[in-house]
């Protein structure tokens, strides 16, 4: 129901619930405010899909045969920003287990991996010789990977941010809210990948 | 769920800090939501000043056939900007903005919305974003008009990247301000407010939230290509390197069709609150406006290509586009017949505000009508390029979104400053606004069927008698809406004390003082019943502090 302050019933001043009760409906708030941006975030992406894919099948000017995209180091870098997922997940667990020494290596090595994927974003950009403006193929092409990118760019400040904040001791073992944002972020730049891979490699 | 626990707490209910004292953190950078609203709606009332002195330059330049008063080029720039202020800067903002941060989140019996510093940022970004508009006539505004369509965007003069960028800004705003409102409406509601206990208006925030949240992000998207495109060359838009302009518009309408429900859902909430206040009776068919509102944003969503019959659209997309936009009027039709029933046996004040809703009545209803005429693909490849277009949207836009906001406008003015607003002097600037408003969009509808062509400087002499009976009328809406400026100036100071309740209306906001205290309410209250039974008492515990400042008895021990 609207406020989950009714389920927990009264409380007298000094019990020590109290705080944690306004931290767990301030939880909900930011985590469905969170959700909610990366809904409409979602819509951005999917607008610039939709015109790559308009443009792809207006049948005038896409590059004839394809343009030449390396598939071998596009599955390599998306195992590594996979692979960075998987870390961050960890990142999580461990601060869940209460465990700061593995929370803050599991979050470098996230770091380090999605930096590794925006490195093969950049060979990517150099191996295929189109620019942004020469065409519907750069247009589209480098668009969406270059949010995309940008979206991994701020997400490796933000956790970098996050890893500060944690080791300065903004966040609890039971009160993380921050980190649980961090995490849905990561994943959310993760999932984004996986469409854009399949619309540019797959296709 | 028990009502009584709206006392118990410690969670965010209860968490209030001090009223701000200064100046600066109470009125200019304020977290609250009042505040806030008051501040989209005086930003937007003096942006409507400005697109309304650009609309008389258009009624001026047409009283003569050979126009007269500006060069072509300057009168695209003109309407062009016209149309972007009225839709970004004027009816968005005070709908959602205003009227929506000023009223809902008391309706649900909140202290204040979900993020209120991101809600400071939303406004904050809003007057900025409307300067940039305005700065780009110094850079040789936008010409093609509030659409923008390529071709002829990416031809413009270089204020056209600038319109792009400020309507970029205003989008970023729009969003957060809708991401908002969801969570507040879905989280924040106080103890028993369930959604089908929600006052309308409530449904209207509810309901236009996500539009503003995915449709406006959408619009981003279309205007981050155009300025790229413009700025960087990448061929978007472009037919000679592969793009296609077509894209732009699709991109485009998938926005701005919901934004036409983003522009009437609020003031279809306002219109359900302000009909049973003054015909005294419970609004006739509380669910079905509600759910008709969801259908409207649903189907709002399918429909935008109809704005693109002329512009070569497969014959095979058109019918469905057709028919998907037809379907609109049913739940349009539900709520106009619920009105006229809640209207029908009941008894009728007839004050300022009841007289704008049924304005709103009767205009919209012709709006809405035309509307239909246009869905149909063989009338509207007929009308699509003349007045008829205009004569239909202001039919929408100003005689349903502008009429619903005046009323609201003379509704919820004591809310604000403890006020009423003079009923003499509105019920004079009402009379002339009807007539003004009738009189200036009405013969459009003929010039439109006779084929005078919207969007052009000049037009054929045989068209000139009935433009400057349109001009005419223009200048007694335009009297209209100075008297209410006045009237909203002079009641501020002068006003009659309204106390908290004027109109005996029964939602949350009218049972605490006015205006409205920081935090709003000295406890949450708790709902045990929907707000529109006018034979009943009030369906609120909690509120005995609200208004006699004595608190309500200790209950025994359980």
């Amino acid at each position: 129901m609207a406020v989950a302050s009714v389920t927990h019933g009264g409380y007298a001043p000094g019990m020590t619930e109290e705080p944690d009760q306004l931290y767990g409906e301030t939880r909900e708030l930011r985590i469905q405010g969170f959700l909610l941006f990366m809904v409409s975030d979602l819509v951005l992406f999917s607008s610039f899909i939709f015109a790559y894919l308009y443009l792809r099948n207006s049948g005038q000017g896409w590059p004839a045969g394809g343009p030449k995209l390396d598939i071998a180091l596009a599955s390599v870098n998306s195992i590594v920003l996979f692979g960075s997922g998987a870390t961050m997940h960890f990142a999580l667990e461990n601060w869940k287990h209460r465990n700061f020494t593995k929370f803050a290596n599991w979050i470098v090595m996230t770091i380090i991996l999605g930096a590794g994927f925006l490195s093969g974003q950049v060979l990517e950009y150099m191996h295929i010789g189109a620019r942004w403006s020469s065409g519907i193929f750069g247009a589209s092409f480098y668009t969406l990977t270059g949010m995309h990118g940008l979206h991994v760019f701020a997400g490796i400040i933000y956790l970098t941010v996050l890893l500060l904040q944690a080791a300065q001791g903004k966040y609890t073992f039971t009160k993380y809210t921050g980190l649980t944002l961090g995490t849905l972020y990561w994943h959310f730049v993760d999932v984004i990948w996986v469409v854009l891979f399949s619309i540019f490699y797959l296709l | 769920m028990t009502a009584v626990a709206a006392h118990a707490g410690g969670g965010l209910a209860d968490h209030v800090h001090p009223e701000p004292q200064g100046f600066i953190r109470k009125y200019v950078f304020s977290i609250d939501h009042k505040i806030i609203g008051i501040q989209y709606m005086i930003t937007a009332f003096l942006f409507m000043i400005l697109g309304g002195m650009l609309a008389e330059l258009i009624r001026i330049q047409l009283m003569k056939a050979s126009g007269g008063l500006m060069t072509p080029d300057t009168y695209n720039e003109v309407y062009s900007v016209h149309g972007s202020t009225m839709v970004w800067l004027v009816i968005i903002p005070l709908l959602t903005g205003g009227f929506g941060n000023l009223i809902f989140p008391v309706q649900i019996g909140a202290r204040d919305v979900a993020f209120p510093w991101l809600n400071m940022l939303s406004f904050w970004l809003f007057p900025p974003a409307g300067l940039m508009l305005y700065a780009s006539f110094l850079m040789g505004a936008p010409t093609a008009g509030w659409t923008e369509y390529p071709p002829m965007s990416l031809q413009g003069a270089p204020g056209t990247s600038m319109w792009a960028a400020a309507i970029f800004l205003i989008g970023v705003s729009s969003t957060m301000t809708g991401i908002n409102f969801l969570v507040t409406i879905l989280k924040m509601r106080a103890p028993g407010m369930t959604f089908t206990r929600m006052p309308l208006f409530v449904w209207g925030q509810f309901v236009t939230a996500p539009l503003l949240m995915i449709a406006t992000t959408a619009l981003g998207a279309a205007l981050a290509a155009l300025f790229v495109q413009r700025e960087f060359g990448v061929a978007f838009f472009d037919p000679t390197r592969g793009g296609s302009p077509l894209l732009w518009q699709h991109m485009f309408w998938f926005y701005s069709h919901p934004a036409v429900y983003i522009m009437i859902l609020p003031a279809f909430g306002m219109i359900s609150e302000i009909l049973p206040t003054f015909s005294r009776k419970p609004i006739f068919g509380y669910k079905m406006i509600a759910f008709s509102s969801c259908a409207i944003a649903i189907l709002g969503f399918m429909v935008w290509a109809h704005h693109m019959f002329t512009s070569g659209l497969a014959p095979a997309l058109q019918l469905p586009f057709m028919v998907l936009t037809m379907l609109i009027a049913i739940p349009t039709g539900v709520k106009i017949f619920s009105w006229v029933t809640t209207l029908w046996g009941g008894v009728i004040h007839m004050t300022t505000a009841m007289l704008f809703a049924i304005g709103f009545l009767a205009t919209f209803t012709l709006g809405g009508i035309t509307g239909v005429f246009l869905a149909a693909v063989p009338f509207d490849l007929h009308a699509h390029g003349t007045y008829f277009i205009v004569a239909h949207l202001h039919y929408v836009l100003v005689g349903g979104s502008l009429m619903g906001i005046l009323a609201g406008l003379f509704y919820w003015y004591p809310k604000m400053s403890g006020r009423l607003m003079n009923e003499r002097l509105g019920k004079w600037a009402f009379w002339l606004f009807f007539i003004g408003f009738n009189g200036t969009f009405l013969p459009m509808h003929w010039l439109g069927m006779w084929g005078q062509p919207r969007r052009v400087a000049m037009y054929d002499p045989q068209f000139q008698a009935w433009n400057q009976v349109c001009s005419y009328f223009s200048f007694v809406m335009t009297a209209a809406l100075i008297l209410i400026l006045v009237n909203a100036l002079w009641s501020m100071r002068n006003g009659k004390r309204s106390g908290p309740n004027p109109w005996n209306a029964r939602t949350l906001e009218w049972q605490i003082p006015s205006p409205m205290p920081y935090y709003n309410f000295k406890h949450v209250p708790s709902v045990f019943a929907a707000p529109y039974d006018f034979a009943e008492p009030l369906p609120y515990r909690g509120l005995e502090e609200e208004l006699t400042g004595v608190p309500p008895p200790v209950p025994a021990a359980h």
